[in-house]
């Protein structure tokens, strides 16, 4: 998709307003606790949309995409760690190895289908929790501790969380970019070919094999990028914490409740899951039982709205599907 | 004769309230694990620190610069997940106007929880965050608790070096964060110490059968087994053992033996030993604070239930920061963290000082971990006794096991 064509699509405009103000408000304002909260959204929402390129495009359910993230953190905060580099190059090392690897490993998982291949990236995620825990360079299933020095090299800890702030929201705006040019690509049609009837795209000429595995790499790299990010800035990077299968299944609720196929319902979906969330955690009201609260709720929004916040928009307000993609 | 009386109880009238001490509230914020898989390590410690604040505020406060201060406790559940952790600590800073903070539950929690900690130059008492590492990327406020992760074993090997110090020691040990920095640390401290490890071996932390385990530390002719790792894991080898007739003389496991329903293991929870960071049996002598006995009386009529080191260590954190702040007079930040340096003394939970140097600042370096046994009372039945140190036992070590088990 040309890049004039693509500045006349409203949702650009969207996109990149939501990442200015992303980035602006909490820094006009100082506000800390904003930006901590944003940042959170920020992260979900590339989860989100990157997950939505295998599910939402193609229709291939990945229950692993955390893999992607916890990778990318851990070889990212090893090269800064252990081999002294700087955060930038770090970030870059972390997403072109794993989407190498995601690439390499796509090509033999996708050839499965459906119900198999959920449960291969579950075994996939495991893998490599397995292998990293085991992995001595890593710190094994100690993991790795950042030095509070390390933020030195980026102006102190106050300045270095800004900047991986930033750069998180970047990658958020990057991420919604790259959903909305791919959706709008002689790629993505072939992608939605493959969602609709992969045997029929075949038989129209479109190559899945190197459609699926490119898209497969595609998503494995700005989750990558995100997760040393993320890590760097939380100073400790663990098994456990960096392959949480939970905040997998997460991303597809995610999904769901936007609208999965869709650029800003899955990021709006990400965003309101994340300010549930955040807002039952500290509610004196709800906050003893806010996973019951949470539950309910997501159950109410599958039952009622299936299609998603966006399906449902769509449905009542036909010409949106033009102007919000 | 009379005005010069009506002046002097003017003059009291003013100067008496001002005597009087103001009152003023001190919020500490932290977050606990209400949910997640460590919401059962994390819930003894958030009793311990509420048995403290409620203490405090029935004795009216803590008392510095004239002034007394209630103790507030504001926290929130992290879901034993780093994902929230910083954003909660920052709220608890930024909007609670927390004044000090305790750590969550767990090493990985705590570091992730130290970066804004130290960022906004706030003092953190860590507890349930026995890792090491942490206190080794330079920290200035952080104060830990517990005995570092590496040296849990170590008393287990002082026990042993005690009894046979010619013994064959089989390392066996869960593959998770905790339980491996247990492990390193002990195989360092068992080479200074001259001690022969005969076999290294890890497993997965949720592991079941420890079949091929036993067979390797049987063939491997260890008499003794140090390692473990959490419940789960560490019950299910302490009864394989048993059932396979190991016949081994001494058995040290982490963390498991620690919690009351292992005794549910009958005679395969016998004689086995645990690395514990305090017990009730404890027999410190405290510079300030309730004795051990008294904490456990106290902690018994209120949850009625006997306090485990989870709870002890929530509530030394508390006792710890409200002597440094009646120390250092003051609730700012430079005074309290300078009266935490300088704390050297005993509480009811055992001695406690903070590493100061600049590599390691906050590292626990006065605590002593004890070994309790799991012993055969009068009555019958299997009671936790403190073993080692001396100076804290309250039974002697049974060792060998071999014939203990008959």
């Amino acid at each position: 998709m040309g890049s004039q064509v693509i500045l006349k699509r409203p949702t650009f405009w969207i996109i990149l307003l939501a990442t200015l103000a992303f980035a602006l408000v909490p820094a006009l304002t100082g506000n800390l606790e904003l930006r901590e909260n944003l940042l959170l959204g920020a992260v979900y929402i590339i989860l989100a949309s990157n997950l939505n390129l295998m599910i939402g495009y193609t229709a291939y359910v990945n229950f692993g995409n955390i893999a992607f993230f916890g990778l990318g953190g851990y070889i990212g905060l090893y090269v800064v760690n252990v081999l002294g580099w700087s955060l930038w190059p770090a970030c870059l090392i972390a997403g072109v190895v794993v989407s190498l690897l995601a690439f390499i490993l796509g090509t033999g998982i996708l050839r499965l289908r459906g119900a198999y291949f959920a449960l291969a990236t579950i075994g996939v995620n495991e893998a490599v929790k397995a292998f990293v825990t085991n992995f001595e360079p890593f710190g094994g299933a100690s993991g790795m501790y950042l030095s509070f020095s390390s933020f030195n090299a980026l102006g102190g800890a106050r300045h270095a969380l800004w900047l991986a702030y930033f750069a998180i929201v970047v990658l958020m705006g990057l991420s919604l970019w790259l959903s909305l040019a791919i959706k709008n690509s002689r790629f993505g049609l072939g992608l939605f070919a493959i969602r609709e009837d992969e045997d029929a795209a075949m038989v129209l000429g479109v190559r899945t094999p190197r459609y699926k595995s490119l898209v497969y790499a595609i998503s494995a790299f700005i989750p990558a990028v995100a997760g040393t990010l993320f890590f760097f800035k939380n100073g400790v990077i663990l098994p456990d914490q960096a392959f949480d299968l939970t905040l997998s299944i997460e991303a597809i609720v995610m999904l769901m409740l936007g609208g999965q196929g869709t650029v800003i319902g899955v990021a709006l979906g990400a965003f309101a899951y994340e300010q549930l969330r955040g807002f039952l955690l500290v509610s004196s009201t709800f906050s003893q039982f806010q996973l019951v609260v949470a539950g309910v709720l997501l159950l109410l929004i599958v039952l009622f709205l299936p299609e998603g916040f966006m399906g449902w928009v769509y449905r009542h307000l036909p010409r949106l599907r033009r102007v919000i993609e | 004769m009379y005005k010069m009386f009506a002046g002097v109880l003017l003059a009291l009238g003013v100067i008496l309230p001002g005597m009087a001490l103001a009152q003023k509230t001190i919020t500490i914020g932290f977050t606990t694990s209400e949910t997640g898989k460590l919401n059962a390590d994390a819930a003894p410690q958030l009793r311990g620190f509420e048995l403290w604040r409620d203490q405090v505020n029935a004795d009216g406060g803590i008392k510095a610069g004239g002034t007394q201060y209630k103790v507030a406790l504001k926290h929130y559940d992290d879901q034993s997940s780093a994902g929230r952790v910083q954003q909660l600590y920052t709220r608890l800073i930024l909007q609670d106007n927390a004044d000090f903070l305790f750590s969550p539950y767990s090493s990985g929690l705590t570091s992730t929880a130290a970066v804004v900690s130290e960022q906004f130059g706030k003092i953190m008492i860590t507890t349930g965050a026995a890792e090491g590492k942490t206190y080794k990327l330079g920290n200035r406020y952080l104060f830990q608790m517990y005995t570092p992760a590496d040296e849990y074993l170590t008393s287990a090997l002082q026990a042993i070096k005690s009894k046979d110090p010619n013994a064959k020691i089989a390392l066996v040990y869960s593959n998770d964060g905790f339980s491996k920095g247990a492990a390193d640390g002990a195989a360092k401290a068992a080479k200074s110490m001259g001690l022969n490890v005969v076999l290294t071996e890890s497993y997965a932390p949720n592991t079941t059968d420890f079949g091929p385990v036993i067979n390797k530390i049987v063939s491997s002719g260890a008499n003794v087994l140090i390692g473990g790792g959490h419940y789960a894991d560490g019950s299910t080898l302490a009864r394989q053992l048993y059932d396979k007739k190991s016949n081994l003389e001494f058995i040290s496991l982490l963390v498991a033996p620690d919690i009351p329903k292992f005794a549910s293991l009958g005679k395969a929870a016998r004689g086995v030993t645990v690395p514990s960071q305090w017990e009730p049996t404890v027999a410190y002598k405290p510079d300030f604070g309730p004795t051990p006995e008294q904490f456990r009386e106290m902690f018994q009529k209120k949850y009625n239930t006997l306090p485990g080191y989870h709870a002890a260590g929530g509530y030394a954190a508390g006792l710890v920061l409200q002597h440094a702040i009646e120390q250092a007079g003051s609730i700012k930040t430079p005074a309290v963290a300078k009266a935490l340096n300088a704390m050297d003394a005993t509480t009811a939970y055992g001695h406690i000082k903070f590493a100061d140097g600049k590599q390691d600042h906050g590292l626990q370096v006065g605590h002593d971990m004890v070994l309790a046994q799991w012993q055969k009372g009068d009555d019958g039945k299997l009671h936790s006794k403190v073993v080692w140190p001396k100076s804290a036992a309250n039974a002697k070590l049974v060792f060998p096991l071999t014939t203990y088990h008959q």
